[in-house]
């Protein structure tokens, strides 16, 4: 019993002093994002367009075929208990809304976590181990400006972007399976669709991916910073970026599902 | 020992402490080093010598004592100030510490980008010249993972260089290396005093580049300096440790049952 206490009490502790260094992390961050560059120290510009790709673009294609076959699970699944009533053409709008509203910023998030997310964390867990940021440092470059301020900046532009289009494509995911296989007229389909959505499903999404986004990227970095000892660690920290990562986003979720319920 | 302050020392360490949690590294050391010399740390693995040098570079705040760097207490600046005197300051990290995501000159020529106004076609004229002072002038566009640990430590040499810096901090130049390539290393080191006159302070455990680079030398065992002096005097210091150092012997086996009892449990470090 004393161990679990013991457990709790030292888990709590451990926890409030991450989180105490990722608000130093984070305040510095924007010290260096916003101020900074104000005062004539530059942003790395450069640095940031080619994360943006990074995380962008070439996340498009496999964000791109996981929300299609999302889109096309989720019609089918209503599909099923709707063709009892036959009410198929609402299926249009269950695909809709759960892609706006949640599942292609989830399906994103997620995705980008495991290929971006554990990718940062590497890379700077890797830096740390072979210290090249204590080189950056002795070269009086800060770790911050050059490492984290563009990977910070890219990740909150290029996550947002990716889960729009995500939210098309998991519609047209939809709209293949109800118009090929359940037999669901097109223009129906097209009509039922644009009559669902407002414009707070989509608010709600973008939202949402943005917290996704500094989650994603505040886990790796934070991570990537904590790696201690050699390869090992990087591994340890890079798996454990992942796990931590997807739980945060889980826990955004809901809480902004919930505010956006009552809102 | 010779501690005294003087307008011919470049740095000036006093009474410098250092832990890692409750683990004291560095225990109370003083020393100087003087302007354009070649001052070698000189002590076993685990002596605390990487740990010293991350001190000197500002790499890790001390617990107790000072580090005057050309006079001004490094340790009490605030970063902006840090930063300003690290210009004058270059380090050859153990590993080499070259960014790997980046072409071996473009690494030399990252703090030239970051500090300087120069004109691109400037920098890249410089970076060159770095490179054929440490003979790897036609590996500008080389990924560092495509070069020998030698030619990585030397381009690390190189980048440490950029910047024309007054002090140069070695950790470890010829650990990993073969002899020759280490030789090598040692001659680069002491044309860099000669050509530059920059100071030197490289830590290492390899008698023979001690023997070719040292001006003068400090041992160190376990965080306390046995001596500082030219490599003779050190060597005729009377003291355990500097006769099994010199003589390549192993460290005894355990001294006593009780100090034996601590490092199986796992109560002293030991490394
Ligand atoms: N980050 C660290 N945390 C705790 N102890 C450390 C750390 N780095 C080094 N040490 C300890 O400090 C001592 C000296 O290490 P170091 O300065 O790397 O030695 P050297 O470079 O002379 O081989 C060792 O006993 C090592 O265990
Ligand atoms: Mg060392």
């Amino acid at each position: 019993m004393t161990l679990f206490f013991g457990y709790v009490g030292r888990t709590t502790l451990n926890s409030l002093f991450s989180f105490a260094l990722v608000c130093q992390l984070m305040l510095d961050t924007l010290n260096w994002l916003f101020l900074q560059p104000l005062l004539g120290k530059g942003l790395r510009w450069r640095s940031a367009i080619e994360q943006f790709v990074e995380f962008g673009a070439r996340s498009m294609p496999i964000v791109g075929l996981i929300t299609f076959l999302v889109g096309a699970i989720i019609a089918l699944q209503s599909a099923y208990t709707l063709e009892q009533w036959g009410a198929t053409r609402f299926i249009a709008d269950l695909v809709g809304i759960s892609a706006l509203r949640e599942l292609a910023p989830l399906m994103a998030a997620i995705l980008v976590t495991g290929r971006n997310g554990s990718a940062i964390a590497a890379e700077i867990g890797t830096m740390k181990v072979a210290e090249e940021i204590d080189a950056l440092e002795v070269m009086g470059l800060n770790p911050v400006k050059f490492l984290v301020v563009p990977k910070f900046l890219a990740m909150v532009l290029a996550l947002p972007c990716i889960t729009v289009l995500a939210m098309f494509i998991m519609i047209a995911g939809g709209f293949f399976v109800s118009v090929f296989v359940i037999d669901v007229d097109a223009a129906v389909y097209i009509e039922q669709t644009m009559g669902a959505l407002k414009g707070k499903d989509l608010l709600t999404g973008m939202v949402k991916s943005f917290f996704f986004a500094l989650v994603i990227c505040w886990v790796g970095i934070y991570r990537g910073f904590q790696v201690e000892g050699g390869a090992e660690g990087v591994g340890r920290q890079t798996t454990s970026s992942v796990v931590t990562s997807i739980f945060l986003i889980i826990i955004a979720d809901l809480v902004w599902t919930i505010l956006f319920y009552f809102l | 020992m010779n501690a005294e302050a003087s307008a011919d020392n470049i740095i000036e360490v006093r009474d410098l402490v250092v832990q890692y949690g409750d683990h004291t590294v560095i225990n109370e050391i003083s020393f100087n080093v003087r302007r354009g010399e070649i001052f070698v740390i000189l002590g076993g693995s685990g002596c605390g010598k990487s740990t010293l040098l991350r001190n000197l570079v500002g790499l890790m705040k001390p617990s107790k004592g000072t580090i005057a760097i050309n006079g001004e207490d490094f340790t009490a600046m605030k970063d902006s100030e840090r930063s300003l005197v690290r210009k004058h300051m270059g380090m050859c990290f153990q590993g080499s510490a070259l960014f790997n995501s980046m072409t071996v000159g473009d690494n030399v020529a990252l703090p030239l980008r970051e500090h300087t106004q120069l004109e691109e076609s400037t920098i890249e004229i410089m970076t060159r010249i770095k490179l054929e002072l440490v003979g790897l002038g036609e590996f500008a566009d080389y990924l560092p993972s495509e070069l020998s640990g030698g030619m990585k430590k030397r381009a690390g040499l190189a980048r440490a260089m950029a910047m024309d810096p007054e002090i140069i901090f070695y950790d470890e130049p010829s650990a990993g290396l073969d002899p020759i390539v280490a030789a090598g290393l040692d001659e680069l080191i002491r044309q860099m005093q000669n050509t530059f006159n920059v100071t030197s302070i490289v830590v290492t455990h390899e008698l023979e580049s001690v023997k070719m680079i040292a001006d003068r030398v400090c041992m160190l065992e376990k965080g306390h300096i046995i001596g500082i002096g030219s490599l003779e005097e050190i060597r005729n210091i009377d003291h355990p440790y500097v006769k099994r150092f010199f003589a390549r012997k192993s460290q005894p086996e355990s001294a006593s049952d009780n100090t034996y009892f601590q490092t199986m449990t796992g109560e002293t470090k030991t490394t």
